[in-house]
């Protein structure tokens, strides 16, 4: 093949020509070779699944429909892409996403102005903060893919291991190097992680992703230590600069809180030690069942002091490589200098929305006469423009001291006291000086059934609903309530955090009257703060369209009935989940199809969530009613498994979480038999037989995980588990009754589908 | 120049105020066996300067597009790259673009029934590797474009005038001396 066939266009090649001098040798040729290999993919020489592995490790994902199918409120329909695949089932030509990575979150204004032009030229004039600090673009065609990583990389950012079974984004507190309250500055830290581990033989063949994060303090940080693979919090031990070393937490269906592997490891030691754990993890971690690859997995099934024995072992075995310690004589390099003298103070002006905002988004900084500003992006998303212009002002007031936030924000820093009231003004006029960083209206959500091939429920809808609902009432709400956090999932997995919310959701889907209605799980308690301090408790499904109701009805009662200063965690906890889902009963009760029709849609769409009819006949009615009620007794049961173990008493709730379990399966069962026994081995082998053997159970992208939750509750029943495992037999116990939820509601979609054929 | 990524704006009569989700309504019955193959319908309200509600395609994406704070219709060609010459893709883009102007103008979905400004458009070449905002990009493409506005406008009847900010994409702004509506565009269009 010639050099000239390479090129996809008249404009990639203009882009190869001009830039590829300008990247690091090594990414240089990580774009080459993908470029070639969308090449021998348009020739047919590569098969769809190994591309689809080239292109996620370059963080190309897929995108919502992009199997050429759309439901269009009454039917699903084809997309007609031209047939050619970029993977298994993914059109060529579908629209797809893409994940660009910015460890610790840096970003510099002519960065900014690069994602502007990027936006416009391959997306959708878009840019969309994650919540790992990353930035997504969407609606990108895969062959605009290497100009844009060509552009990427001349302004040093590359997307290489954005995506796929590889070490993510290294994140890191957005305030570290300005923080009151930190050790020190971690971000010289984590860019010696990112550059150490970024295409590591070492860290080429896990399970599973790898995520990582740093905090410059214990309290007082928003780096998320708790909720990664492998994470660092500063300390000073003896006048020595070292890290608390963490493993093994994660999000995802099961929250897992990370494990704390040693108070203290040295600034000369952090790269070897997540050297010897990432090799632990390739050679050790689950490579077959997805479900099951995550480390925190590997950790639960070797038990805590084996793995960390064997990360010691590994350690002690690594030959030497100078880059471990190489970084720490040049540790200043990536250190911010102010662009204007420090301030003297802020100053009030009266003006109450100016003031609102400062209370809000104005964080103070450990540099005398300087704060961070943050600037509230609403769901993320900031438009070419924006971002144009936005860098622009940064260029008048700060230098290259920009940070994206996992609150889906931007912060920046080092902006002197006396410059905030002009910096507000040029941010409203260019429509973003939002007030409500950090608080209850800044509502973080997922990308959820927009563009997530995953979501079930609409999370960026419901979040633009709650957003407009509390921005009206602003400063006039209640200063407990404000605090709070709202993160809303489309799925059980977790991407925006919701584990960590005070109040957070994730989309699930209910029968209700033989139509599928979007819902949310509402989980209560969790904790941003501490570096995502505690997890949040399931409460209870709640209907898509009674969310906002739930939220005001939820916060109206924390107000009136929590103790002095009572912080809403312990609210939570105190009052109890049963009087909690008391007080909202009347919001619970979905109104029939015929009454309310608005239940049937999500928010920010159209079409109606699922078929209008149901399948008529005496029989199928029956069915229906019974499989309605084995699932509402796993609900109770399963409610009342939470209530014990909140209540101190581990043994029972462990059982009655087990036999939720059964109940849920039965459930399903009695739709086929109604005369389905009560035995536990009968209803398990028969479940195994009917729903999971035949594969009618698994979940359209979990396949049968949750199934396998089942499985391993069987053999121990829920009983003699410490308080530990019983907490984690909860949320699985109550993913599979979701999933039995979720299959029947898929079972009456087939139903209904094949009536009106 | 080979012309590949064109954009048009038709702009809506000032004071026109656009109910987002009306928009994302009609959007959306637009999909089912559209030859652009569009594919979904994504809601921007709540941003400032860019898409409003946009509607991605395949082959052609629209917007509800409030660039430069001005509401108006926005064209974009997607996939596969244009064929044919110059002038017969321009004809051809700004025809959709008028087309689905006339649309929405007579759908029935809107109460605040969109009305458009034919004579105010803007041209952009969504690449700036092929078309660098400056004016060699304006001297190459103009004889072009002016024998297009000319069949719209007459001969003299519109002002071009290039975008000046350098870190905008080519833009060209197309301001007609005298009012002209959408069909009355369109059939001088041919
Ligand atoms: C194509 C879209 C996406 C897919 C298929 C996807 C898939 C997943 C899956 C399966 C998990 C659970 C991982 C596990 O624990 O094993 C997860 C977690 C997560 N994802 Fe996504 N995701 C998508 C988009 C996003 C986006 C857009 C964001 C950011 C806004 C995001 C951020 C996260 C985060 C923060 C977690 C939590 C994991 C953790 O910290 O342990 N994801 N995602
Ligand atoms: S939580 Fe689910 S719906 Fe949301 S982005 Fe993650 S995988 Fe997609």
């Amino acid at each position: 093949m010639s050099k000239q066939e390479l090129y996809t266009s008249a404009a990639a090649k203009y882009w190869r020509d001009t830039l590829s001098d300008r990247l690091p040798s090594e990414w240089r040729k990580n774009v080459d070779e993908f470029e070639a290999d969308i090449t021998l993919k348009k020739m047919g020489k590569v098969d769809h699944k190994l591309f689809a592995e080239t292109r996620l490790r370059m963080g190309a994902y897929g995108q919502r429909y992009d199997n050429g199918h759309r439901y269009d409120g009454k039917t699903v329909r084809d997309i007609p892409f031209p047939e050619e695949f970029k993977g298994p089932e993914t059109y060529w030509d579908a629209p797809g996403m893409q994940r660009i990575k910015l460890p610790w979150g840096g970003l510099t204004p002519d960065q900014m102005d690069l994602f502007a032009d990027l936006a416009e030229e391959y997306s959708d004039g878009i840019c969309h903060i994650t919540t790992r600090q990353a930035i997504q673009l969407h609606y990108i065609h895969i062959e605009n893919c290497p100009s844009m990583y060509r552009r990427l990389g001349a302004l040093g950012i590359t997307t290489r291991e954005a995506c796929g079974n590889a070490v993510r984004n290294v994140s890191a507190d957005p305030m570290t190097g300005v923080s009151p309250t930190e050790a020190f500055d971690v971000t010289p830290y984590a860019q010696a992680i990112f550059e150490f581990l970024l295409g590591h033989p070492d860290a080429q063949d896990f399970g599973r992703k790898f995520k990582i994060a740093l905090s410059g303090d214990k309290e007082g940080s928003s780096g998320l230590v708790n909720i990664h693979d492998l994470g660092l919090i500063a300390r000073i031990k003896d006048g020595k600069r070292g890290f608390e070393f963490y493993v093994g937490g994660g999000l995802g269906a099961v929250p897992y809180a990370a494990k704390l592997f040693s108070d203290f490891v040295s600034e000369e030691e952090i790269l070897p030690l997540s050297q010897a754990v990432c090799r632990i993890y390739a050679r050790h971690g689950e490579k077959k069942k997805r479900h099951r690859a995550r480390i925190k997995f590997l950790i639960a099934d070797l038990g805590f002091e084996k793995f960390r024995d064997m990360v010691i072992e590994e350690r002690a075995k690594l030959p030497h490589d100078p880059r471990w310690t190489a970084y720490l004589k040049d540790l200043n390099k990536l250190d911010e200098k102010p662009s204007r003298p420090a301030g003297s103070g802020l100053k009030c002006t009266g003006d109450a929305a100016f003031d609102f905002w400062v209370k809000t988004n104005v964080k103070p900084q450990k540099q005398k006469g300087y704060v961070a500003v943050l600037v509230t992006l609403p769901l993320g998303d900031i438009t070419s423009n924006q971002m144009r212009n936005l860098a622009d002002i940064c260029r008048k007031y700060i230098n290259d001291t920009v940070r994206t936030v996992a609150e889906q924000n931007l912060l920046l820093r080092w902006v002197s006291e006396n410059d905030v009231a002009a910096l507000y003004a040029e941010l409203k006029a260019v429509g973003l000086h939002l007030p409500g960083a950090e608080s209850i209206l800044d509502v973080t959500a997922c990308p959820g059934t927009d563009t997530c091939k995953l979501g079930v429920s609409s999370s960026r809808g419901l979040a633009g609903e709650m957003r407009s609902r509390l921005y009206a009432k602003g400063a006039a709400i209640d200063p407990a309530i404000r605090d709070l956090r709202i993160k809303i999932s489309g799925c059980f997995n977790s991407c925006s955090h919701h584990h960590i919310a005070d109040i957070g959701f994730y989309g699930i889907s209910r029968n209700v009257g033989g139509y599928v209605v979007p819902h949310f799980q509402m989980v209560l308690g969790g904790q941003f703060q501490n570096n995502g301090g505690a997890y949040g408790i399931g409460v209870g499904g709640i209907a898509s369209k009674a969310v906002p109701a739930v939220v005001e009805r939820l916060t109206g009662l924390y107000l009136e009935s929590r103790n002095k200063d009572e912080n809403f965690r312990t609210w939570v906890e105190r009052t109890g989940k049963a009087t909690i889902m008391q007080s909202l009963q009347d919001l619970l009760e979905v109104p029939a199809y015929e009454k309310d029709k608005s239940f049937y849609v999500d928010w920010g769409d159209v079409r109606e969530y699922s078929v209008k009819d149901k399948g008529i006949g005496e029989c199928a009615g029956e069915i229906v009613t019974l499989t309605d009620f084995g699932l509402k007794a796993a609900d109770r049961e399963l409610f009342d498994a939470q209530l014990r173990f909140e209540g101190g008493d581990a043994t029972s709730a462990g059982s009655r979480a087990y036999r939720a379990m059964v109940l849920a399966a039965q459930g399903l069962l009695k739709g086929k038999d109604p005369d389905v026994p009560e035995n536990a081995d009968v209803v398990m082998e028969r479940f195994t037989k009917e729903f999971h053997d035949t594969g009618v159970f698994n979940d359209p992208y979990a396949g049968p995980k949750f199934a396998q939750y089942y499985f391993q509750a069987h053999g121990h029943r829920g009983q003699g588990l410490d308080k530990d495992k019983t907490s984690l037999l909860l949320h699985e116990a109550q993913l599979f009754v979701e999933a039995c939820h979720s299959c029947y509601a898929r079972m009456s979609l087939t139903e209904t589908k094949e009536a009106v054929a | 120049m080979d012309l590949q990524n064109i954009q048009w704006k038709i702009h809506l009569a000032d004071g026109y105020s656009a109910d987002a989700h009306e928009w994302f309504k009609v959007f959306g019955t637009w999909i089912p066996d559209s030859p652009e193959v569009f594919v979904d319908v994504a809601d921007y309200s709540h941003v400032q300067d860019g898409p409003v509600i946009f509607l991605s395609g395949h082959a052609v994406c629209y917007s509800l597009d409030a660039v430069g704070k001005r509401l108006g219709l926005l064209y974009e060609r997607r996939q596969p790259a244009a064929e044919g010459s110059n002038p017969e893709k321009l004809n051809e883009s700004l025809s959709s673009l008028l087309k689905h102007a006339a649309m929405l103008e007579s759908d029935a979905t809107f109460k605040n029934k969109p009305k458009f400004v034919a004579g105010d458009l803007k041209f952009i070449v969504n690449n700036r590797a092929i078309a660098p905002n400056n004016d060699a990009t304006l001297a190459a493409l103009k004889p072009e474009l002016e024998a297009l506005l000319n069949k719209v406008y007459g001969t003299g009847g519109y002002t071009l005038t290039r975008e000046p900010d350098v870190k905008q994409r080519f833009i060209v702004h197309v301001k007609a001396k005298a009012p002209v509506t959408v069909t009355e565009a369109l059939k001088k269009l041919g």
